[in-house]
């Protein structure tokens, strides 16, 4: 009986709420909506592979991906084709690409140019998770972070599908990571669904008391990033939203030194 | 619920802190206190300690240091959250607790130097053995002063300890090997992508035919004041829906066929 009732109440919380959505097309590609960031203490980066070429045997020749970039409000900003080289490794100059004139940060996306024979014969759909890698100040090093959300697909007549599943329940993201009081903290959140969503970023002392609360209305494809500076005490973070998963990407500052990890 | 390791890399120490709430308010609804266990493999089995308890709600991070009494220096301190303290000593792997799947429950595993730290959020499940490894790794930064490690992260159910061969290859030149290093299972092992000959354009490719493991990308200046530390993904991540360990299948007998052959 309790694991019926166990049951029932997972249910609730999982019937037709899917954390991705299956593109309708079965060609589609699939990409992440990472973010970018662009002033003059932030470059971005991205390591572009040639992901069908990957799985060909023969020796490929130059590939076209397209890269969609949008601003913070999910607004269409431009879209890029860049061709690349099979088994090579292509770094994206991001913050070049954008320019300046759209804000500070905003999201974009990957698309390869076709998913291969290979893969939709298994069900399956190419999706860009790879790499994005931050400068900050400057600094010898670029922190690097992987994608993990398949957030955008991209149809054959060139059209958009967002993927991201939307709750009919509020949930709430409970990030496992102890914010300290040394550092500066900025959490980026996407809205990979095809409604605004209302995101709430809580802030509790480490006895579970709240301790500050930001919100803000986040548009399809648009991004926001939730300062954090917690000053008298250890802190935690927890993210209430509508989104199924609602992970934020944690910028870490301390001491001019910037770390970036998913949540 | 996983592991949860304490890592270890040149020139810095690891760090790694334990979370006993879940990662969402509807997967795992209880509210409780926990355990924590530490277990390393020591002399052919799993030997554990309960280290404390864990308040619901409560966070705590964990040092090498705090760990020494316990684990020999060429163990892996593997931290964990259960109900009950493990028994003392024995012939496989614990079970962890099962916790949270959207997203997993996950501690935060460090490195820190003198001048600098570096985390992700993660977490160890045992993997099969013998297990298999295919990434490809665009993580090698340049620069003077700068090193470049693969941290090979590996936990299997059983204790005994086996070792497999890394290789390192460019992946527009795959049939010649560049380099290729031993690692250990149930341990971090440390493999160093400097001097291999590859350069900002070049792909590179790991792989493993007798061990499966987390690579774990970690680059340094050399006075630490500087780290970067992120993973690269398993080729099962590189397609959605669908049979995805097919086509990780698929992509692994593919490389592994065209990598070394001349």
């Amino acid at each position: 009986m309790k694991r019926y009732f166990e049951r029932l109440r997972r249910t609730a919380w999982s019937y037709r709420q899917p954390l991705t959505h299956v593109p309708t097309a079965t060609r589609a590609t699939v990409s992440d909506l990472f973010v970018w960031r662009v002033s003059s203490d932030w470059e971005t980066f991205f390591e572009l592979i040639d992901m069908p070429g990957l799985f060909a045997s023969a020796e490929g020749t130059a590939a076209k991906v397209m890269l969609v970039f949008f601003d913070a409000n999910g607004q269409f900003i431009l879209e890029k084709m860049v061709k690349i080289q099979p088994n090579r490794r292509n770094t994206l100059a991001i913050s070049k690409i954008v320019g300046s004139g759209h804000g500070e940060s905003g999201t974009f996306s990957v698309f390869h140019s076709h998913t291969p024979p290979s893969v939709y014969a298994f069900g399956s759909h190419l999706a860009e998770r790879g790499y994005v890698s931050y400068r900050y100040r400057n600094a010898p090093l670029r922190a690097y972070v992987h994608g993990n959300l398949d957030a955008v697909a991209r149809m054959p007549d060139q059209s958009l599908q967002l993927l991201g599943g939307r709750s009919f329940l509020g949930r709430e993201y409970n990030l496992q990571h102890l914010l300290v009081s040394n550092s500066a903290y900025e959490l980026g959140i996407v809205n990979p669904s095809t409604r605004a969503q209302r995101i709430e970023c809580r802030g509790l002392y480490a006895d579970g008391k709240l301790c500050t609360s930001q919100s803000v209305d986040l548009a399809p494809k648009g991004c926001h990033l939730f300062k954090v500076t917690p000053e008298y005490a250890q802190q935690r973070i927890v993210i209430r939203s509508r989104l199924v998963m609602a992970r934020p990407l944690v910028f870490r500052i301390q001491n001019q030194k910037m770390d970036v990890f998913h949540g | 619920m996983a592991f949860y390791p304490i890592l270890s890399a040149p020139g810095c120490n690891g760090h790694t802190t334990l979370y006993n709430f879940p990662p969402n308010n509807w997967e795992d609804t209880r509210k409780e206190s926990r355990c924590v266990n530490l277990t390393w493999a020591e002399d052919g089995a799993w030997r554990s300690v309960a280290l404390c308890e864990l308040d619901f709600g409560a966070m705590q991070a964990f040092t090498r240091a705090n760990v020494a009494a316990y684990v020999p220096d060429d163990a892996l301190a593997l931290l964990s959250l259960a109900t009950a303290p493990y028994p003392e000593r024995c012939a496989s792997l614990p079970k962890a607790m099962s916790g949270s799947d959207m997203p997993n429950w996950r501690a935060t595993l460090g490195l820190s130097s003198p001048l600098a730290s570096t985390c992700y959020q993660g977490e160890l499940d045992p993997f099969p053995v013998p297990g298999s490894l295919l990434t490809f790794a665009p993580f090698i930064q340049f620069g003077a002063g700068v090193e470049n490690y693969m941290l090979f992260l590996n936990l299997e159910k059983h204790p005994q300890m086996r070792t497999a061969t890394v290789g390192i290859y460019d992946g527009a030149k795959p049939a010649r090997c560049l380099g290729s290093s031993e690692v250990r299972n149930n341990a971090v092992s440390v493999v160093s992508l400097d001097g291999l000959g590859l350069g900002p354009k070049d792909l590179p490719v790991v792989i493993c035919k007798g061990m499966s493991g987390i690579p774990l990308y970690f680059s340094k200046t050399v006075d630490g004041a500087c780290l970067s530390l992120e993973h690269t993904h398993p080729p099962a991540a590189h397609v959605i829906h669908g049979k995805r360990w097919e086509a990780q299948r698929l992509l692994k007998t593919e490389w592994f066929a065209r990598l070394g052959r001349e």
